[in-house]
């Protein structure tokens, strides 16, 4: 049958005949993950670990190496994320996105009580002898240096505070984030040959040019650390606070004053935390964002999670003054604001409604709207923009690297990406390999090739919170507590895997010609072999094919 | 157009009383009516729509048709022979059973009527 | 008993428990159906029916990882679609009604092409028994249209009656104890106290289930081809009308092909031995096929596919709390494999409510279904034999163009060959009636006459001969 098909078919035939081939893709998660996260990969060594011989215990150990490939602080991302994979997941429209954020958090934690070491690069060639210097320790930092150090770098890492973490660490409360976990995520990191230099503030400490000299390649995770202002009447003085300095302050509890009635302007995160750390201090809060709430950058979930607080929300407003007696705040004014013409972003412009303003008795003014790199002592590195300029992967110039929020602003995935990948770039460099950033792309996964109705009806496990009552008088607890060890494997097992074989076995069970064979060793998403050949080109194995791995070879059709 | 079986117009005679038959007929759609004549006059005996079968009685003697079964809207009927059926009960007596139960029904309401119909003569 | 020693090693383990469960089915009993094709579904029904009026409470769930709603080979469990006429009739006195949706079209003729002429037969009543379905929910990209698959409204009528659908892979049956053991591609399994087969040839299942004993034998099969054509409503209806054209063609190992009308799409279906490119290609260049389109040429296929099908029993089709149905287990070569699906599902549904579920309840009492089946199709086999030798002898089709096309002109004549042809071409009749038929002797009386008449120079002989060499389609 098979000799036939190549040399002599008749074009009646030829016509109409769909060849299969194998083909993994680019599932939307991982498209849509800022760290391009083999999330399907994770998911899928825990749903098919029965499969491919493993406990759920090894399975979990086994994801966990996996996810940390790319990303070194799961127990910390699982958390803090705003999770953008899930927003695409095919699952979605079903019954729900996979939680894939809570997996990582379970994941994390697992780790941790579990204290599995980092999986050092099986690309390592063993000792390398350039020496790495990585100044700052955000999640941009941190990231690189796990790079390189899995790879053999000796790396040192240059903290201007005693903790590191950055932003992690001092933005990020602990009702979100328990600093134990970031402690236990970090300390694991360190482990990996990289050692801390703490409390060294670079112009201060030491000059930018030493690093230059002491290192083959630095690192610039400087993060955005200088906080904007609002630059009207009566900001500069007391009772007029930044939001990161604010949260800092009060996660190190050091001279931290709350006022009764705490005006927080700014729409993003850092406002929100402000906002709830506020509430926490037993202010009234009131959150003051110029344009409306479906514009607000902040996490849905998080906004909500305010309100459910007490956090009051006025929209469509904008400080125009802070009106003092003596030293002390008396209110706030306010010019009400409306929606105008779209900038080009696409959002709409706030414009003012001229003569409505309004007085705002207050007595403490949190100013959370936009933060930008502190360049003091970084200075030869400061080119007069905003943020730094560097190429694609990361490099500003010969031997320095740079990530995080001082190329801009972004969540904490984005900067770990901005770390791996600069590290990637640089070790090729470094190693005269191929930049990797020149491997072939994978095609997305073809829209409708996922066919959700041959997966069974299962809905998207909810993760757990502590009862409302409690946020605010336990303040420091967390709030989301983390999915058990049964709801993770249930949970997995919902993942689709978009793009690539699970073992459904359609293929197998139903080609009328049996051109699939059993691999005799499968591994997760390598099940089965397809003996092209044999196909005879009526393409029920890609129409049943759930997952849309098995697709028409080009040569057909 | 994809029905089955063969299409009679409304008023169409699809067995006529008095006629031999050798078959049972099956309404895929639409509606029958089955009258008795007697003396020139006709009794409408009972109506029929999808999925009732009549002349099955043909099936198990050979005597004549009892009634005559007229179409009162276009209707399809299929025909089952007497050489299938009863083929496919040697293989399968439960083959029969639904008949068996409609001729109980029918029997059951045949004596319902004629318990009616003393009791009316008998009150006049 | 000899079979449940050998079915037995299809599982792993030996029964331990002394004190082992009734072999009938109880109220509470499980029962696994693998796959939800025609006999999956139609042994659904009944068993539940039976159980029913028995006062028996089952639980009968169906494993059936497919949704028949999607179009093409994915939803279709592919075979030409042709529900014949014994069965139309047995489903309709079964109170089982094809619906306009499920019929795509009503065969009422067949026409027989040859390349001494064609000849149309029609059924005695001149009424539509035959339905033209799609096993699936219509050909790959066709429109959505108010159509539904034959297999999807059995499988419905067996939800209506209380089956549940698990939309699950089987992967594994193996006996545990006194119990069967279901195992799934999802690593989902579950015991049931019967296990009934219908998954049909084109499952690897029966390999697996094969590859684990020595003892358990699959149906033996063989390669045919199915493929659609788009051509409308309004061509199929001017082109084939309500009738099924078939073609008897000198080629080797072609058993059987057919046409069949369907709405917008027209199935051909060609069975033979391991039908292949070659002999595909001589059927598609061979005139008779090509005129039976629209301007003689074959448009391109819309969907098609290689099922396989039975050309040799399943041994042994039945174990403790274990029984093969339909083509899994026994079905009639070539023709009505649907009709075979229906008798075995019932006669496995009685078996199960009426006397148990035991290796020696099927053996008396399902077992001689399956047998008889088989039998009849050694017959078959003969019977087709003979149209091979007509498919070579251009002398003998002469003489079956004449003999046909003279009864089918004359009412009043006997239908000597119309009805062997007839019987033949539907499946409606088991193939030893249709071989005895030809020993009659007005048969073969008629026959010699017409091999003589038809071979001898035209116009010696006036009657018949009406429609040879030219397409004569009568419209109805």
């Amino acid at each position: 049958m098979s000799s036939t098909k190549s040399s002599a078919a008749s074009p009646v035939k030829q016509a109409f005949q769909i060849y299969a081939q194998q083909a993994e893709k680019l599932p939307p998660c991982q498209a849509q993950c800022a760290n391009s996260g083999d999330i399907r990969g994770w998911l899928g060594i825990i749903a098919q670990h029965e499969k491919v011989g493993l406990t759920l215990d090894e399975a979990y150990d086994k994801a966990w190496e996996k996810l940390t490939e790319l990303n070194p602080l799961p127990a910390t991302i699982g958390r803090i994320c705003p999770h953008p994979c899930e927003d695409r997941c095919a699952r979605r429209d079903k019954d729900g996105a996979v939680s894939v954020n809570a997996l990582e958090r379970f994941l994390g934690d697992w780790a941790i009580s579990r204290s599995l070491p980092l999986p050092l690069a099986k690309m390592s060639s063993g000792q390398e002898a350039e020496s790495i210097g990585v100044i700052g320790s955000g999640p941009a930092s941190l990231s690189f240096a796990y790079q390189m150090a899995r790879r053999g770098y000796p790396v040192t890492m240059y903290e201007k505070h005693h903790l590191p973490g950055g932003m992690l660490r001092h933005a990020i409360p602990d009702y979100r984030l328990p600093r134990e976990i970031l402690d236990a995520e970090i300390e694991r990191l360190l482990n990996l040959r990289i050692s801390l230099v703490r409390n060294v503030e670079i112009g201060h400490d030491i000059v930018f040019d030493e690093l230059r000299d002491r290192h083959s390649l630095l690192f610039l995770g400087l993060g955005a650390q200088a906080a904007s202002e609002l630059g009207i009447p009566g900001e500069k003085g007391p009772g007029v606070i930044s939001g990161i300095a604010y949260l800092r302050q009060r996660k190190q509890r050091i001279a931290l004053q709350t006022g009764k009635t705490v005006a927080v302007v700014g729409g993003g995160n850092t406002a929100i935390d402000a906002a709830r750390s506020a509430r926490r201090e037993g202010a009234q809060v009131l959150l003051l964002y110029r344009r409306s709430e479906e514009q607000m950058p902040a996490v849905a979930q998080e906004v909500e999670d305010a309100k459910t607080e007490g956090v009051r929300f006025r929209f469509l407003v904008s400080p125009t003054r802070i009106v003092r007696d003596g030293d002390a705040i008396r209110h706030i004014e306010l010019q009400k604001m409306q929606l105008g013409e779209a900038d080009e972003q696409g959002r709409r412009r706030p414009i003012p409604v001229i003569g409505q303003t309004q007085k705002l008795p207050v007595d403490m003014v949190i100013v959370a709207v936009s933060q930008a790199p502190d360049w003091h002592g970084i200075e030869p590195m400061h080119d007069g923009y905003r943020w730094l300029r560097t190429e694609d992967d990361g490099k500003l110039e010969d031997n320095i690297w740079a990530g995080g929020d001082d190329r801009g602003p972004g969540i904490a995935s984005k900067a770990i990406a901005q770390g791996r990948l600069a590290a990637e770039a640089a070790h090729a460099e470094l190693r005269g390999e191929p930049h990797p950033g020149e491997l072939p792309a994978r095609k997305a996964v073809r829209a409708g090739a996922v066919k959700s109705d041959y997966y069974r009806d299962q809905q998207r496990g909810c993760r757990e919170r502590r009862p409302e009552g409690e946020w605010l008088s336990q303040p420091e607890l967390e709030i989301d507590r983390t999915i058990s060890s049964e709801q993770a494997r249930q949970e997995a097992a919902r993942c689709m895997s978009c793009g690539l074989c699970f073992d459904c076995q359609q293929c197998f069970m139903y080609c009328n010609a049996g051109g699939f064979a059993r691999i005799a060793e499968p591994g997760p998403g390598n099940y089965f072999t397809l003996e092209l050949d044999v196909c005879e080109g009526c393409s029920k194995c890609i129409e049943v094919c759930p997952c849309g791995y098995l697709e028409a070879r080009d040569s057909s059709v | 157009m994809a029905n089955l079986g063969k299409q009679y117009q409304n008023g169409e005679v699809i067995v006529r009383q008095g006629d031999a038959g050798k078959c049972m007929f099956v309404i895929q759609n639409g509606e029958v009516e089955a009258v008795a004549e007697r003396n020139g006059r006709e009794f409408r005996l009972r109506k029929m729509g999808p999925n009732d079968f009549f002349g099955e009685m043909a099936l198990f003697e050979h005597e004549t048709r009892t009634a005559t079964v007229r179409a009162l809207c276009p209707t399809h009927v299929l025909t089952i022979d007497k050489k299938n059926f009863l083929g496919g009960i040697h293989e399968d007596p439960s083959l029969a059973f639904r008949i068996v139960q409609t001729m109980s029904h029918r029997i059951r309401d045949l004596t319902d009527r004629l318990a009616k119909y003393e009791e009316d003569s008998q009150q006049n | 008993m000899k079979m449940a020693e050998k079915l037995q090693q299809l599982g792993e383990r030996v029964p331990k428990r002394q004190q082992s469960l009734p072999k009938t089915l109880q109220d509470g009993s499980r029962i696994a159906v693998i796959g939800a094709g025609p006999a999956g579904s139609m042994f659904s029904y009944f068993v539940i029916n039976m159980a029913e009026a028995m006062g028996l409470d089952v639980a009968v769930e169906m494993f059936e990882p497919r949704h028949f709603c999607h179009r093409g080979p994915a939803g279709c469990n592919h075979c030409g679609g042709i529900v014949s006429e014994s069965l139309v009739q047995r489903l309709a006195t079964e109170g089982i009604m094809l619906p306009d949706d499920v019929v795509q079209r009503g065969i009422e003729s067949y026409t027989l092409h040859m390349d001494v002429g064609d000849v149309e037969i029609a059924t005695p009543l001149m009424e539509k028994r035959i339905a033209a379905v799609y096993r699936g929910n219509g050909p790959r990209n066709s429109e959505p249209l108010d159509t539904c698959s034959f297999d999807r409204y059995l499988l419905e009528l067996a939800q209506q009656k209380g089956a549940t659908v698990v939309h699950r892979l089987v992967t594994d049956v193996h006996r545990e104890d006194d119990h069967m053991c279901v195992h799934c591609a999802d690593q989902y399994s579950q015991n049931y106290d019967l296990v009934v087969l219908a998954t049909g040839v084109n499952s690897r299942l029966m390999e697996t289930l094969e590859s684990q004993t020595q003892e358990f034998q699959r149906p033996g099969r063989t390669k045919t081809f199915i493929c659609e054509f788009l051509l409308g409503r309004k061509v199929i209806r001017e082109t084939f009308g309500p009738s099924m054209h078939v073609f008897l063609l000198d080629i080797p190992r072609l058993e059987f092909a057919a046409l069949i009308p369907k709405g917008d799409y027209v199935t051909l279906c060609l069975l033979g031995d391991d039908i292949n490119d070659e002999l595909m290609e001589r059927f598609f260049n061979s005139p008779e096929v090509r005129n039976c389109f629209p301007g003689g040429t074959i448009p391109a296929q819309a969907c098609h596919c290689y099922p396989r099908i039975n050309i040799k029993a399943a041994r042994p089709a039945y174990g403790d709390r274990l029984v093969f149905i339909g083509d899994s287990g026994a079905t009639r070569l070539f023709k009505d494999g649907i009709g075979a699906a229906y008798r075995t599902a019932k006669a496995a549904a009685k078996t199960v409510v009426f006397h148990g579920v035991s290796a020696e309840n099927f053996k008396a009492h399902y077992a001689p279904l399956c047998r008889a089946i088989n039998n009849d199709n050694q017959m078959g086999k003969v019977v087709f034999g003979f149209g091979s030798l007509v498919q070579k002898s251009r002398f003998a089709r002469r003489g079956i163009l004449r003999m046909t096309a003279n009864e089918q002109n004359q009412s009043d004549r006997p239908k000597r060959m119309s009805g062997v042809l007839w019987d033949l071409f539907s499946g409606s009749a088991p193939y030893t009636d249709v071989f005895l038929r030809t020993l009659h002797p007005a048969y073969l009386g008629s026959l010699f006459w017409n091999l003589l008449a038809g071979n001898l120079p035209a116009g010696m002989i006036r009657n018949g001969h009406g429609r040879s060499e030219e397409r004569n389609h009568v419209e109805h």
